[in-house]
């Protein structure tokens, strides 16, 4: 019994690992999918790598006008999205550490990062980061009960907001569990573009501070903080993949401890997100960035989709 | 792996439906309005040839030919070559009556209205009703909702051709198909009327300028 427990803690060790390791080249592989579509070359998919690497060598210049929450953010948000990361199935149906907190724990890391971004953003009085922080809190403010609903839609389906015990039961109904799964599907998919800076609310890649939202908040970074941020951004960007994918598509997920099973989830795992990253980056490739303040009309769509769900159960 | 079964599949498709209405409900520019109809249309062809298969009845299939024919091929047709021809230079809902966002919600409210009003009937004999009238129901409404919240003649032709889709789905679901004669006449109806208000919306683009239903509010000019 001893033994298991080690071979599970093990699993769910690398499975952390696998996911903080990987979350870069996801990352190429979206700017690479994304160059391509516009004719250009594009960087080889290991250049965030490379970028970490050129970062953490680099100097670090720190304003004298900052205080503790402007130098200590950079490690907040690593630690929040690393131990988020933590209550993530990646290729089994459940992760060890499942039973310290679910999915709304995950999502209170993820937005204790988020405020200590915006402070910091404000931290530095530049004008740009204020800016940046004002559009951030709105846009968290806005996505939060879209996500909720999704979440609760979510859980009544699947019985219960524990992680491990939604994708097992999503696994074992492999087939959409009811049509308002549907539902939840696209309030959550339009969840994951506002949370990871896609393309018809924010536009990381642009040269022009005005335009951006949460590179604005992190300009005055640089050197090693500024590798720290990117990391755990890409890194909050495949926990958010990996989360849909298993909630939705749990499909050659292993349910036990053998090992050809679980390097074959290991493998469907991979091969889903990078499909689903490439799959994101071409509709971002079809769309120009929307005005600020039509915005909200697209999360409207997400909780007007999930309160469908939600009706979709009492019926 | 459990695929779907008979039930589950008129279930989703009733969502798909659900979902191409709503896309009605978001879009914002003349062609975006048009295509969103034929989704619809398309999804709700599948549907009638879905409850041809289960109920076996090979009429309905004749009424799913021809729904795609006449409402997902000729319709969005007759209503390109009108904004083609059109010579309003706005071709965007701006400011309708309700904001985009709240309409989206209220749509949501309204397919909930819609599943309520269905508990309280007492028609639940099979399953093809169970599921479909309801969404009828839905589309009745959203159509009603557009035609009074939206400001351009286009956008509420697309609410009225929406309440005629959902009424179309509720004859279907409910009696499984009139005799053929009276469904290809009700299609020639359809027909007739886009063309109607299609010429309507010449003489309004061309007296007015624009085709924002404001215009006809004054009984003269003044």
């Amino acid at each position: 019994m001893n033994e298991f427990y080690i071979t599970e803690l093990f699993f769910g060790i690398s499975q952390v690992l696998l996911l903080v390791v990987l979350s870069p080249l996801i990352v190429g592989i979206m700017r690479k999918t994304k160059a391509r579509s516009q004719k250009r070359v594009g960087s080889p998919i290991i250049q965030p790598y490379f970028d970490i690497l050129k970062l953490v060598k680099k100097e670090e210049v720190v304003s004298d006008q900052s205080s503790w929450i402007f130098r200590c953010n950079p490690w907040v948000n690593f630690a929040t999205t690393v131990s988020a990361a933590f209550f993530i199935p990646v290729s089994i149906v459940y992760s060890p550490f499942g039973v310290m907190g679910d999915i709304l724990l995950v999502i209170g890391l993820f937005g204790l990062g988020k405020f200590f971004t915006i402070l910091s953003g404000l931290d530095v009085s530049s004008s740009f980061g204020g800016l940046g922080s004002s559009r951030e809190i709105m846009f968290s403010v806005l996505v939060e009960p879209a996500l909720l609903i999704t979440i609760f839609v979510i859980a009544i389906f699947y019985g219960g907001t524990n992680i491990s015990m939604i994708v097992t039961s999503a696994n074992e109904i492999s087939f959409l569990a009811s049509p308002g799964v549907i539902f939840a599907l696209i309030a959550f998919f339009i969840i994951l573009m506002v949370e990871t800076g896609k393309l018809p609310f924010d536009n990381p890649s642009t040269h022009l501070e005005l335009t951006m939202i949460h590179e604005a908040t992190v300009l005055e970074y640089s050197g090693k903080s500024l590798a720290l941020i990117e990391w755990s951004q890409s890194i909050k960007q495949i926990i958010l993949l990996t989360l849909f994918v298993n909630i939705f598509i749990p499909w050659g997920i292993s349910d036990n401890f053998s090992l050809t099973e679980i390097s074959f989830g290991m493998l469907f795992i991979i091969t889903k997100i990078i499909s689903l990253g490439i799959l994101i980056t071409l509709i971002e490739t079809r769309i120009a960035k929307w005005r600020l303040f039509r915005v909200p009309d697209l999360i409207a769509i997400s909780i007007a989709s999930s309160m469908m769900g939600v009706i979709f159960f009492f019926i | 792996m459990i695929f779907p079964t008979e039930i589950n599949l008129l279930d989703i498709s009733a969502v798909i439906l659900l979902i191409a209405t709503f896309g009605l409900m978001v879009s914002r520019g003349f062609s975006n309005w048009v295509n969103a109809y034929r989704y619809q249309t398309i999804v709700l062809a599948g549907i009638v040839a879905l409850i041809a298969s289960i109920t076996n009845i090979w009429e309905l299939y004749i009424v799913s030919a021809l729904t795609f024919g006449i409402k997902a091929v000729i319709i969005p047709k007759i209503l390109f070559y009108v904004t083609k021809k059109l010579d309003s230079p706005i071709k965007l809902e701006i400011y309708p009556y309700i904001s985009m966002k709240l309409s989206v919600i209220i749509a949501a409210l309204l397919v909930t209205m819609s599943y309520f009003i269905f508990l309280y009937l007492d028609i639940k004999s099979n399953e093809i009703i169970q599921v479909f009238l309801p969404v009828s129901f839905a589309l009745f409404f959203i159509g009603l909702f557009v035609i009074v919240s939206r400001r351009k003649a286009l956008n509420q032709m697309m609410g009225l051709l929406t309440i005629e889709n959902g009424l179309f789905l509720f004859a279907v679901s409910l009696t499984h198909g009139f005799s053929l004669i009276i469904e290809i006449g009700l299609m020639a109806d359809i027909v007739l009327g886009v063309m109607i208000s299609s010429i309507l919306l010449f003489r309004m683009s061309r007296t007015f300028d624009s085709i924002d239903i404001k215009n006809l509010e004054s009984l003269r000019d003044d």
